[in-house]
């Protein structure tokens, strides 16, 4: 089943801010990415499984700090100790992930309807956040992710790539909008596009 | 802005925790015969220290998890933090 729209009512195309005279290179691009499996895996704090020997898609998990496991269908963020977001293209690993991990072990929820997400692009992308955000971006990398706030409002960032900027961040689906008039807000002084 | 070192995260921004209270506390043993003075000390009573105070902070916009931190309260300043489950030294 496709996902409905969570920005639908705001996420207007065109081109916004101070953009003239802009080389379309130099724009933020903003746009809004639906049809991702999302899934919260969680492991028990009595569990003595060790999660790295866990395979999904080929890729392990594994309990660090900003890190993201990937491959190019699915990313695996850690969120906090024992508990991971694993994002996908592939809707049909959730299957897989069922079986694969034990409900006595882990447990495992399905939030792909429960998120917006804002896909970011750009060299300004990472200034737009600082704009709104605590967290010190100079210490993050490509597939790097954190939990924090961007004006008060909780979110996950995900950074796809850091050379261009390509980000994502996912707000829970009722915060989308406030969040996504934020960023765009930001990104004015900037110029952007929505894509 | 105050910064505080998560053991789990990292060093973040003090917007994303939450205040939760004494660390010191601690709950009377379960089973025991329990004053009303003893169990009114562990609900209300707190002391209002001038300096170094371990206290209950929930990383709130990051992992969510409960940490204790070693402020001063009087400037502020943090000299170390722990994971909830790590006994106070």
């Amino acid at each position: 089943m496709s996902s409905i729209s969570a920005l639908a009512n705001i996420h207007l195309l065109g081109k916004f801010g101070d953009q003239e005279g802009k080389k379309e290179n130099d724009l933020i691009k903003i746009s809004e990415i639906k049809n991702l499996l999302i899934v919260q895996i969680v492991q028990y704090k009595s569990s003595t499984i060790s999660p790295d020997k866990i395979n999904i898609d080929s890729l392990s998990f594994v309990n660090e700090p900003l890190k993201v496991i990937c491959n190019d269908n699915t990313r695996i963020l850690w969120n906090s100790p024992k508990n991971w977001f694993l994002i996908s293209t592939k809707k049909e690993l959730l299957n897989n992930i069922l079986s694969t991990f034990k409900e006595t072990d882990f447990a495992i929820t399905d939030l792909s309807h429960s998120r917006a997400i804002i896909e970011m692009e750009g060299k300004d992308a990472i200034e737009v956040l600082k704009k709104g955000c605590p967290f010190n971006f100079n210490i993050l990398k490509k597939n790097n992710s954190i939990n924090s706030s961007y004006n008060s409002i909780a979110f996950t960032l995900d950074i796809i790539n850091d050379n261009p900027n390509r980000l994502r961040l996912f707000a829970l689906r009722s915060f989308g909008e406030s969040l996504y008039h934020s960023i765009t807000d930001a990104s004015l002084e900037f110029g952007y596009k929505s894509i | 802005m105050l910064y505080i070192n998560c053991p789990h995260c990292g060093m973040r921004s003090q917007n994303e925790f939450s205040y939760g209270g004494d660390a010191s506390v601690k709950r009377p043993e379960l089973g025991k015969e329990v004053s009303d003075q003893e169990w009114n000390n562990f609900v209300y009573n707190r002391k209002s220290l001038r300096g170094k105070h371990w206290e209950l902070w929930q990383h709130l916009f990051g992992c969510r998890q409960w940490i204790k931190v070693e402020r001063d309260t009087a400037t502020h300043e943090i000299f170390s933090t722990l994971k909830a489950n790590e006994e106070i030294s």
